[in-house]
């Protein structure tokens, strides 16, 4: 039960902190922009050069729209742990939960929870407002299947999705608690790194070998692939396969990021980093 | 009022040797630059890549190298007094005989140079992995270059001193501007001239944006060649975009320190 409380207490908080920092309808709107810009940056470029070679297809640019906005709530999973521990032990929140009976567990679920709960509809306004710029701006609108099953379908892939964000909060987690300088660089590589290699903006096979298996093995690339089984080729069995592998992926890395966490924070702890700070 | 150039010019100085001496003495910075940049302009690369025009991932590594240089400005020009605000830099910039515009210069100046070993890491990487064919006219390449960075810069010392009465948003903004500006100035495609996919009057709009100008007039200069006479234009815009830039930055500055003074919110911050 008090894992609960925790937990709601860490959604409650992360929610205050991501968009109570103004009204919150501008505060949901400013984080809309930037996504959705960096869709339609991402459409652009496959519209520019695709045009040019006389190959431009409009399911082409669907994947681009899909894997785009996905890669938004994917990359922003990875700036959670640095925002609620390294942050946090500047303004000295990190160390008061981490004396809490509950320990910092439930409080990094929670926080990644609030960021899945403040970025999963921005997902769905930047495939909105990408399909809208994109028939506007390049004459052609993707082709998305929108119907209550494949809505369901991709809400249903975004909800698996959750053990693969909590085990990355986890493993980033465990980094954020030694570091008190750089806190953001490890992220941000993670997050460009997942924007190569998770079937963001073009398929795996144009990786060259062995680098295309890293896109294999991780979860969030399945995410992908389901999402665009629902909405693009509306293929039941791919969409199977992605979610059996986009299940495994996530129970295996959420099991490597659970023991990682809580040995970073044990070895924190006696080695006096949780509340260390650099000035 | 006068304005003494001895103390001037040292005190741009001296903010740019800290800047300078902050990366180059601690050389991690470098990697921790590079990340945005490189790994964005390689997924754009590849993106072009896929589309079977690997003649354009080019682009993709231009957009990447001036990505490096934005980034520094949104994040270590535009919103560093606020920081600075932060843990109590700003007071000692105010009491100090120290002409903030000078600060603001020499922070440009060390920005440039503390973020050109990134912008260099991007171009190397995109020249080793892609297959670039450039055909530049070097000139024409280095005075956009030099103008380019010039009005970005100008324009950060703008948004710095807007962002001076903001707290925590000035970090939301940066997050909420960043991308739409690198989507509109065609960071990585064209948004102005042939290619564009705008509609002329967005394309009027977007003009209006230093790096939409500049990453034109490079690609031009970088992979068609065109010399000086052909991009005199682009030239001859970011010039007076660096010059009223600047201005605009000095008057705003004033007028919110004045404010920030009046109000008494000018070093007040969040905790």
């Amino acid at each position: 039960m008090s894992l609960l409380k925790g937990i709601y207490a860490s959604i409650w908080m992360g929610w205050q902190r991501e968009m109570k920092w103004t009204n919150p309808a501008l505060s949901f709107l400013i984080k809309t922009v930037a996504p959705t810009a960096a869709v339609l940056g991402a459409a652009a470029v496959y519209w520019f050069g695709s045009s040019f070679a006389g190959l431009f297809t409009p399911e082409r640019l669907a994947y681009i729209v899909i894997g785009a906005s996905l890669y938004a709530q994917v990359g922003a999973y990875a700036f959670v742990p640095t925002s609620a521990i390294a942050e946090g032990k500047w303004s000295n929140l990190y160390p008061q939960v981490y004396i809490t009976p509950t320990s910092s567990i439930p409080y990094l679920a929670g926080r990644c929870l609030a960021s899945f709960v403040d970025s999963a509809p921005v997902v769905a306004i930047s495939i909105t407002a990408s399909y809208y710029a994109s028939y506007t701006l390049f004459g052609a609108a993707p082709t998305i299947l929108v119907s209550l099953r494949s809505i369901l379908m991709v809400t249903a892939a975004l909800l698996l999705s959750l053990p693969a964000a909590l085990a990355l909060g986890y493993i980033l987690g465990s980094y954020s608690i030694f570091v008190s300088r750089f806190e953001w660089a490890l992220p941000s590589y993670v997050s460009g790194v997942l924007m190569i290699f998770s079937e963001a903006l073009f398929p795996a096979s144009i990786l060259p070998y062995p680098l295309s298996l890293i896109a294999e093995a991780l979860p969030f690339t399945y995410l992908m692939r389901a999402s665009r089984a629902a909405l693009i080729s509306d293929s039941w069995t791919l969409y199977v396969n992605s979610m059996a592998f986009l299940a495994l992926g996530g129970i295996i890395l959420f099991a490597i990021g659970i023991v990682a966490f809580s040995y970073a924070e044990r070895s924190a702890r006696a080695r006096g980093f949780i509340d260390k700070k650099v000035m | 009022m006068h304005v003494d150039l001895n103390l001037w010019l040292r005190t741009a100085y001296s903010r740019a040797w800290v800047r300078v001496k902050s990366t180059y003495g601690e050389p991690i910075w470098v990697a921790v630059n590079l990340s945005v940049p490189l790994l964005s302009s390689c997924a754009m690369a590849l993106l072009y890549d896929s589309t079977g025009l690997t003649n354009y991932t080019g682009f993709a590594i231009l957009g990447g190298i001036m990505l490096a240089f934005w980034g520094n400005v949104l994040w270590s020009m535009a919103s560093q007094f606020n920081w600075d605000k932060e843990v109590g830099i700003f007071e000692i910039y105010l009491v100090s005989p120290a002409p903030i515009s000078a600060i603001l210069v020499g922070m440009s100046l060390g920005g440039i140079l503390a973020t050109a070993p990134s912008a260099a890491f991007v171009a190397l990487i995109g020249w080793t992995f892609f297959s670039l064919s450039i055909t530049p006219a070097w000139p024409a390449v280095f005075l956009t270059f030099i103008l380019t960075l010039a009005s970005l810069y100008a324009m950060g010392m703008l948004l710095s001193s807007l962002y001076l009465v903001y707290g925590r948003e000035a970090e939301s903004l940066n997050s909420a501007i960043g991308e739409p500006i690198n989507f509109l100035s065609g960071i990585y495609f064209p948004s102005i001239g042939t290619g564009s996919p705008f509609p002329f009057a967005l394309q009027i709009v977007v003009s209006i944006i230093p790096l939409t100008i500049g990453m034109d007039a490079l690609r031009k200069s970088v992979f068609y060649a065109y010399d000086i006479r052909l991009v005199w234009l682009d030239l001859v815009i970011l010039a007076v975009m660096a010059i009223v830039l600047l201005f605009l930055g000095d008057r705003a500055l004033k007028a919110l320190e004045e404010r920030g003074r009046r109000l008494g919110t000018l070093v007040v911050r969040l905790r």
